[in-house]
């Protein structure tokens, strides 16, 4: 790889991170917002690198050739020592820069759905209940206005609050659709995500019922649902899926940030 | 030279009009076919494959990106991207941080921060790895970095396996996901700390220099500083940035290919369990700075198991195998991967029994 195509690359890689954090909220599907300053830095960094390499090489060719062969000269001089590459060539593997280009570009992948949901791994009950669960009021408890909850909330709720303190509220929900594979109702998912779409985990109730004369939802459509927590007979934290009757239900777009 | 930040931003907004416009302008830009003449065609012939590539990038934009379906091809894309994206802040600030130990920090202050012995020298670059904030992709180039002005190898690489694992955003962020479980904080200290001392001294007392592909010695030292510091970062990402695809690619393959169930199907079996989660840090190469979010949810797992997950993962996985491969070359990649595992697990299963 010569030195022209490693200053495009460079560019190229830094305006794929440009492109999905300033000009489109493209990168709000791959990694956590907090990113955001870190990737447009890095773009600035990495665009600001290519273009100076682009420079110094056009600078190279109008300066003519003899100027260009003695830099070449220069360049060489002194860094044989024996691993055998030239270093103001890259190796071939540094093309695959271009990969992350086209997919931002190109393929613009979605953010996970549930396809992953199906199959990643879900929140499960914390083993340590001496890690008392510490949460606020839902709200005032004698008004009957519905509580707006993620759903990340709502299901350390349901496995850890022995108070049982959602019993009877009605809740709000936000999330997409995934079904359930053996038939009865639906799963509202959404994915939880620490850094990147690579560690998302899944917190998902199962809807057991639904208003009256609404069909079952389509798959991986976002809504957002009022209904109360199904609350479990037993034990809380051996519940496998909590579950949710739903009263209320408008269909959302994609919510701006698909992850919580 | 201004072609590609319009080309790249004219594919990027969506109309295929505009996006040919600009294409057609940034033509004019390119520099006439009679400069620079005998090296010239070489590079000319690269501008105009990039004129095309950026042209497909316009097509595939507009006409390829409805076309393309299929909820698995989708899931790995975005995990592919999400992987790459997520590093490359990481992999700019290593890469710059090297760059700048090469170009502006006297040779002299590394002889008087790490004691001329290896041996101890060894356990004072693991405890400075607790103070650079990063992930393994920042630990790789500023390791490079570290050997390049001379520190010994053994040192350095000691300080590579410490930087990922016990620096404090790590630790901050384990203290959180294991909320109300401390001793795993500390597990995880110890061990990772343990294990990157260990490996170094092994490195040194055995360890051969030309198994590692000699770093770029100096540049001529009459060279601008700036100019030295712009070729050592770009000499480091080429080298590593392409490595670190191939890692996003074989972890983002592994993410969507390998069902949960197979992993949890082991996870009451005692040691087992713990080379399970060995080898699921190894794959999904999660950054260091998550993986204590994942190790929670595996909850069918014993505590020495989950850390298995959090000593090994930083130390060894396939972005970090990628990586290292294009930084020091594969002879070294062959002893030093190895090693580093076995040594992870014996801290592992000592530490855990210990402590967990």
């Amino acid at each position: 790889m010569n030195r022209i195509a490693q200053g495009m690359v460079l560019v190229l890689l830094g305006a794929a991170a440009l492109t999905s954090t300033v000009f489109t909220d493209l990168y709000l599907n791959y990694v956590q917002e907090a990113f955001r300053p870190f990737l447009i830095a890095s773009g600035l960094v990495v665009a600001a690198l290519g273009l100076a390499i682009i420079g110094a090489e056009l600078r190279v060719v109008v300066r003519g050739e003899e100027e260009a062969a003695e830099a070449a000269a220069d360049g060489h001089a002194g860094h044989d020592h024996g691993h055998g590459h030239d270093h103001s060539r890259a190796p071939r593997v540094a093309w695959l820069l271009l990969l992350p280009v086209v997919s931002v570009f190109v393929i613009a992948p979605p953010a996970l759905g549930a396809y992953t949901a199906e199959t990643a791994a879900s929140a499960a009950p914390p083993q340590d209940s001496a890690a008392e669960a510490e949460f606020d009021e839902l709200g005032d408890p004698s008004s009957n206005a519905p509580v707006e909850m993620k759903l990340q909330e709502f299901v350390s709720r349901a496995w850890t609050d022995e108070e049982r303190a959602m019993s009877g509220r009605t809740i709000e929900l936000t999330g997409f659709v995934v079904p359930h594979p053996e038939g009865e109702g639906w799963y509202l998912a959404r994915l939880q995500m620490a850094c990147c779409a690579a560690d998302a985990i899944v917190n998902r109730v199962l809807v057991t019922a639904q208003p009256d004369g609404t069909a079952a939802p389509e798959t991986d459509s976002w809504w957002t649902v009022r209904g109360t927590w199904e609350e479990p007979a037993g034990d809380l934290q051996s519940v496998r899926d909590h579950r949710f009757r739903v009263e209320e239900m408008t269909a959302v777009d994609n919510p701006p940030d698909p992850y919580e | 030279m201004s072609d590609t930040p319009a080309g790249a931003a004219a594919s990027a907004s969506s109309s295929l009009g505009d996006s040919l416009v600009n294409d057609w302008d940034a033509r004019d830009d390119l520099p006439p076919a009679d400069w620079g003449r005998p090296r010239g065609p070489r590079r000319v012939a690269t501008v105009w494959l990039f004129a095309l590539f950026l042209m497909a990038l316009a097509f595939g934009n507009a006409w390829l990106s409805d076309a393309l379906d299929g909820d698995a091809f989708l899931a790995w894309a975005t995990i592919f991207t999400a992987i790459s994206l997520q590093a490359l802040p990481f992999l700019v600030f290593g890469v710059a941080l090297s760059a700048a130990l090469t170009a502006f920090v006297p040779a002299s202050f590394y002889q008087r921060v790490f004691p001329r012995n290896a041996a101890a020298a060894v356990p004072v670059a693991g405890l400075a790895g607790a103070v650079l904030p990063g992930c393994e992709c920042a630990s790789v180039p500023v390791a490079n970095g570290l050997m390049r002005r001379g520190v010994a190898p053994a040192a350095a690489l000691t300080f590579l396996l410490a930087a990922p694992a016990i620096n404090p955003v790590v630790l901050v962020a384990t203290a959180v996901a294991f909320a109300g479980q401390p001793e795993m904080v500390a597990a995880r200290f110890a061990a990772s700390l343990g294990a990157a001392v260990v490996v170094g001294w092994v490195w040194a007392r055995f360890g051969r220099t030309d198994w590692i592909r000699a770093p770029r010695t100096h540049h001529d030292p009459g060279a601008p500083r700036w100019r030295v510091f712009q070729e050592s970062m770009t000499h480091d990402l080429m080298h590593a940035g392409g490595f670190l695809v191939v890692g996003a690619l074989a972890a983002a393959t592994l993410n969507v290919i390998v069902p949960r169930e197979w992993v949890s199907a082991v996870a009451d079996r005692p040691v087992v369990s713990v080379l399970v989660l060995a080898l699921l840090a190894i794959l999904l190469s999660i950054c260091s700075e998550a993986d204590a979010f994942v190790a929670i949810s595996l909850t069918e797992f014993s505590p020495t198991a989950k850390l298995a997950f959090l000593v090994v993962g930083p130390m060894v996985d396939l972005k970090l195998i990628a990586l290292q491969a294009g930084t020091f070359g594969w002879a070294f990649v062959r002893r030093f991967v190895p090693l580093t595992l076995g040594v992870a697990l014996v801290f592992t299963f000592v530490i855990g029994g210990i402590l967990l």
